[in-house]
C-alpha cells in the first residue's frame, strides 16, 4: 500500500474516533486503498471455438506488469480451456468477435480469442 | 535477371506436403567449408543486407543452386526460375526474447506460388539459438502483423532447429517469428527469394502411387480452420501448382477432397460431371 492510501486510512480512523467521519471520506479512503497496489493481469486465450470448454490453441498473459508467453509445451499451459481459467478466478472481459467469425468462408486469425482479467 | 534450371527433386507427395505445411526443411545440405566461408564473409560484411554475396561464385554454386536446394525450388517454381536478387541477414546477438509473430509485409492470400522465401543457416541453430518458429498451414490463414502482436505460445508450431548448412523453403505468407534464445552466440540467418518465370505445371517427379483423387489432403496438426477447410485449401494449392486451376471446383458437402472410407470413391472430383452444380 502506498503512503497516500495509508494516510487516508489513518485519517478515516481518526475521523471515526472523533465522530466526524463522513460517507464521502469513507468512500475516498476505500477507493485509494483499492487502487493503490492492485494491478490488472490479462490472459489471452485463443480457443478452437466460441465454447468455453473448447481446447485452447494459443495463449499469452500479462502478470504483475510483465508479458509472459507461458511454457512452450502446450500440455504445460496453465489452462487448457477458458472454463478452467474462469474457475481459477479469471473474468472474461472480451468474447470472440462473432461478427468477424461470420465473414463468408474466409479464415481469419488464430481461433476464437477470449481476453480475461484478474486483479492482483 | 538471372535464371536457373535443373532437374526437379520433389515428387507428388512432397509437393503436396509443402502445400499442407507451407515449408520444407533440407537439413545440412550445404558443405561445412562453404558454411565457414559464408560466416567469414558475414563477419566481414556485418550488414542486414549483404546482397553482394550473391555475386560470389562459390556462394552461388554451393548455396543458391546447390542441387538439393535448386531441385526443390525447381519442383515448386518450374523451369528457369529466377534467382535471388536481394539477400537479408537476420543477425542476432543471443540471448533474445521471442520475436513477435508475423507474416511478412506484402503477403498475399490464395493458392498461387509465384515465389519462395528461403532461409539458410550457415551455422548450427539449436533451440538455444532461437531458431525460426513456424506455424504449419498458416500460409492459408489470413491475419495482419499488427493484430498478431499479442500472440504468444501457439499449439502445433515447428521450431526450425537444424544443423549448419540447413536450408528451408517457405511460402512467403507463413506465420513465423524468431523464437526465444538462451545462448550467447551471434546467430546468422540468411533470407532470400526465388521467383517463378513460367506457368505452373505438374512437371516434378511423378509418384506412380500418388492418386490426387484418393490422397489425404488433411494437415496433420491442430485444427485452426473450419472443419475440412484445410483439405480444400491444400487441394486448391496442389491443383494450382499442377496448372489445373481452371478445372478446380469445390462442390462442398461430403464430396472430394475430404477424407473418408467412401464406397467406390467420392463425388465432386474435378473434371467429372458430378463436380459442377452451378
Amino acid at each position: 500500500m502506498d503512503n497516500s492510501a495509508a494516510n487516508k486510512i489513518d485519517q478515516v480512523v481518526e475521523d471515526f474516533r472523533q465522530g466526524r467521519l463522513t460517507e464521502d471520506g469513507l468512500r475516498q479512503a476505500l477507493e485509494a486503498q483499492q487502487t493503490s497496489h492492485q494491478r490488472q493481469d490479462l490472459l489471452y486465450l485463443q480457443a478452437s471455438s466460441t465454447s468455453v470448454v473448447a481446447s485452447v490453441v494459443g495463449m499469452s498473459m500479462i502478470c504483475a506488469g510483465e508479458v509472459i508467453e507461458g511454457p512452450a509445451a502446450p500440455e504445460k499451459w496453465p489452462y487448457q480451456t477458458v472454463l478452467a481459467a474462469i474457475r481459477d478466478g479469471w473474468r472474461v472481459i472480451k468474447f470472440p468477435e462473432l461478427a468477424l467469425l461470420l465473414i463468408g468462408e474466409g479464415t481469419v486469425g488464430l481461433g476464437c480469442e477470449f481476453i480475461l482479467e484478474k486483479w492482483s | 535477371m538471372p535464371t536457373y534450371d535443373c532437374p526437379p527433386t520433389l515428387n507428388d507427395t512432397q509437393v503436396l506436403e509443402f502445400c499442407k505445411n507451407g515449408f520444407l526443411m533440407l537439413p545440412g545440405v550445404v558443405r561445412a567449408e562453404i558454411n565457414q566461408r559464408t560466416l567469414d564473409y558475414l563477419e566481414a560484411h556485418p550488414t542486414g543486407e549483404p546482397t553482394d554475396i550473391l555475386l560470389e561464385d562459390w556462394f552461388l554454386q554451393n548455396v543458391i543452386v546447390e542441387p538439393r536446394v535448386a531441385g526443390a525450388v525447381r519442383s515448386l517454381l518450374g523451369p528457369n526460375f529466377g534467382l535471388p536478387t536481394l539477400m537479408s541477414n537476420h543477425r542476432v546477438q543471443c540471448p533474445q526474447p521471442a520475436q513477435q509473430w508475423h507474416r511478412d509485409g506484402r503477403s498475399q492470400m490464395g493458392p498461387s506460388l509465384n515465389y519462395l522465401q528461403v532461409f539458410y543457416y550457415p551455422q548450427e541453430c539449436p533451440l538455444e539459438s532461437g531458431p525460426t518458429e513456424l506455424l504449419p498451414g498458416s500460409h492459408q490463414i489470413f491475419n495482419q502483423a499488427k493484430y498478431m502482436a499479442h500472440f504468444g505460445q501457439i499449439r502445433g508450431t515447428y521450431k526450425a532447429a537444424a544443423p549448419a548448412g540447413s536450408v528451408f523453403l517457405t511460402v512467403y505468407s507463413i506465420w513465423h517469428r524468431r523464437s526465444a534464445s538462451t545462448g550467447t552466440e551471434l546467430r546468422n540467418l540468411l533470407k532470400f527469394n526465388y521467383w517463378r518465370t513460367t506457368p505452373p505445371a505438374r512437371d516434378w517427379l511423378e509418384d506412380p502411387a500418388f492418386d490426387p483423387r484418393l490422397v489425404d489432403y488433411r494437415l496433420d496438426g491442430p485444427a485452426l480452420r473450419e472443419q475440412f477447410k484445410d483439405c480444400d485449401d491444400n487441394a486448391q494449392m496442389y491443383y494450382w501448382l499442377c496448372g489445373r486451376s481452371s478445372e478446380f471446383h469445390l462442390m462442398g458437402g461430403q464430396g472430394w477432397p475430404i477424407p473418408g472410407r467412401f464406397l467406390g470413391g467420392s463425388y465432386g472430383y474435378p473434371g467429372e460431371v458430378t463436380n459442377r452444380r452451378d
